[in-house]
């Protein structure tokens, strides 16, 4: 048998190693997830030792879950609906600019500028760091009245589009489409949602505008997981089940949509 | 909106405008608008308007600012390391389930969780994991009879730690882009190889290398371009510190702009790491012209 890095039937010996490695780099991979779902499920006082078995070692609790939806239930549930609020209406509105961009520029010819320019000028956009907007930004929020606005933290997660005009202008076969939206729209159908679900994840998990522009109405998930750092020090529990909160949906869409991760993160560079 | 009621004129470039307009909207427009309050001083806490001073800002940051170049220097070096770290380790496990493996499936779901997780909530969960007194890494390390590290309160150590976080987050990321080079390798080339003799190592050095290398060369790119760009692990792990040693330039821009309002610096530090970025990303961008021609 001979595989695309050339080895022949490996010895037993070799698959033993090989697996072994495999074994421990999951372990080291998944060790802060299963510590963080440990540590949720402990007392405060438990929560700071390096204890792993439950019932054995210590016992289980739902002190933290209790505290995040019934102690302190509004700020959660705030944070939980802002941040779905605010994922699911920017990927929407950023699917929706860059499908029709990605449309035109597969389907048509722009003679002056050249089409692969124009994707191009889009991809670099990505590129930018999102600090260096922040002061404009800011600027006209405090104009409008708009600071810790929902609508205003959404408006700043449309700088992600770049990311999807490019994936969408990327999904095969593009250029054959004869009309947008009764061939081309669910032809492309499967792309669009997996740049959707991309557009999602990303969203959902930004920080940076979050913190600067929606301190209090309008703070997300990660945003309230930053404030589990109090001034006493770091509650060790509530960091646990805030994190394991914020980080289900998205790994779970990224689960369902593995096969397109690798493509969106490298820009459209890398096909799986 | 029936494709023969409207011209082609219209569709092509109907399409095309919102998304242009949007980006210019929120990417040129702030970003010329950065340019002229570059130029100007502007503490915002206590000056009503913005002043004009020319290059003054630019000067500041470039000859009399030890800490822009201590920050630059940093996020430097934690982009070349992180990056080339990811970029072995990601290699060697690439090759190792590249070949024929049960199970291949299920290594790929678990290694997309780091990458798919929210960045803050890494930082803060392995804030808790590092901590010097009752963090579980030290706790375990004294339980097997060896001393605690002081990962984030040693200066010389914090560095390796935020870098040690980026390699977790991220060398699964190197490995499924890698993974999925491999396996469009053309097999006949290695039947070839093998025919003539040649072992695992030399096909792996003489045929894998060469053939992949455009595509180690683009994702380590790609990844260098986002590492730099680093706030959430400062902002989560260390707070920049200790003294200072792990501040990055997005979090400094950050301070400048957002904590201590002086918009004219900020500005001007936030035009400087733009360029920086720049760089990189034409590089990148002259790679993606290339590959699409």
């Amino acid at each position: 048998m001979i595989t695309s890095h050339g080895l022949e039937r490996r010895k037993p010996l070799g698959v033993m190693i090989i697996l072994i490695i495999l074994i421990l780099f999951t372990i080291w991979t998944l060790f802060p997830i299963i510590w963080a779902i440990i540590t949720s499920f402990k007392e405060p006082g438990d929560s700071y030792k390096a204890t792993f078995i439950p019932f054995k070692q210590f016992k289980p609790t739902v002190y933290a879950w209790h505290d995040a939806f019934v102690t302190t239930r509004d700020r959660t549930l705030r944070s939980l609906r802002n941040s779905i609020i605010i994922a699911t209406f920017s990927s929407a509105a950023s699917l929706m600019l860059g499908a029709f961009a990605g449309y035109s520029l597969a389907r048509y010819q722009f003679k002056k500028w050249k089409n692969k320019d124009i994707a191009l000028w889009i991809l670099s956009q990505r590129m930018f760091p999102p600090v260096a907007v922040l002061i404009p930004y800011f600027l006209i929020m405090q104009k409008l009245h708009l600071l810790d606005n929902v609508l205003a933290v959404m408006l700043d997660f449309f700088a992600d589009l770049p990311k999807d005009i490019e994936e969408a202008a990327l999904i095969d076969g593009c250029g054959h489409f004869m009309a947008f939206f009764r061939i081309a729209l669910p032809i492309a159908a499967p792309g669009l949602v997996a740049v959707y679900v991309l557009s999602f994840i990303f969203s959902w998990n930004e920080f940076l505008f979050v913190v600067v522009f929606g301190y209090q109405n309008a703070m997300t998930l990660p945003v309230m997981i930053a404030g589990s750092l109090s001034t006493r020090g770091l509650d060790f529990w509530k960091v646990a089940s805030l994190s394991i909160l914020a980080i289900i949906p998205p790994v779970i869409l990224a689960t369902i949509l593995s096969r397109y991760l690798v493509r969106g993160l490298t820009m459209g560079a890398i096909k799986e | 909106m029936p494709g023969h009621l409207t011209s082609r004129k219209t569709v092509k470039w109907g399409f095309l405008i919102p998304a242009l307009g949007y980006l210019a909207l929120m990417a040129i427009l702030p970003l010329v608008w950065t340019l002229t309050l570059s130029l100007m001083k502007w503490n915002a806490n206590i000056m009503p308007k913005p002043v004009w001073v020319g290059l003054n800002n630019y000067k500041y940051f470039l000859f009399e600012d030890p800490r822009f170049w201590h920050d630059l220097g940093f996020t430097v070096m934690y982009v070349s390391l992180s990056v080339s770290a990811e970029l072995v380790i990601g290699l060697a496990l690439a090759w190792m389930l590249s070949q024929r493996f049960k199970g291949k499936n299920f290594f790929r779901v678990v290694y997309l969780i780091p990458m798919a997780c929210p960045p803050i909530a890494v930082a803060f969960l392995w804030r808790m994991m590092l901590h010097p007194d009752i963090g579980v890494l030290n706790s375990m390390l004294k339980l097997i009879g060896l001393n605690g590290v002081k990962w984030t309160t040693d200066a010389r150590i914090a560095p390796f730690t935020l870098i040690m976080v980026d390699v977790w987050e991220w060398t699964p990321f190197m490995f499924l882009a890698l993974l999925a080079a491999f396996q469009s390798l053309p097999i006949e080339l290695y039947q070839a190889a093998a025919v003539d003799g040649a072992n695992a190592w030399q096909m792996f050095v003489s045929l894998t290398l060469p053939l992949i290398t455009p595509v180690i060369v683009t994702i380590s790119l790609i990844r260098a371009i986002d590492a730099f760009k680093l706030f959430e692990l400062v902002f989560g792990i260390t707070g920049a510190g200790p003294g200072g040693a792990t501040e990055s330039l997005s979090y400094y821009t950050y301070l400048i702009g957002m904590k201590w309002f002086k918009l004219g610096r900020g500005s001007a530090i936030s035009w400087l790491f733009v360029i920086v970025l720049l760089i990189l990303a034409m590089i990148l961008i002259s790679r993606f012209k290339k590959q699409r021609t």
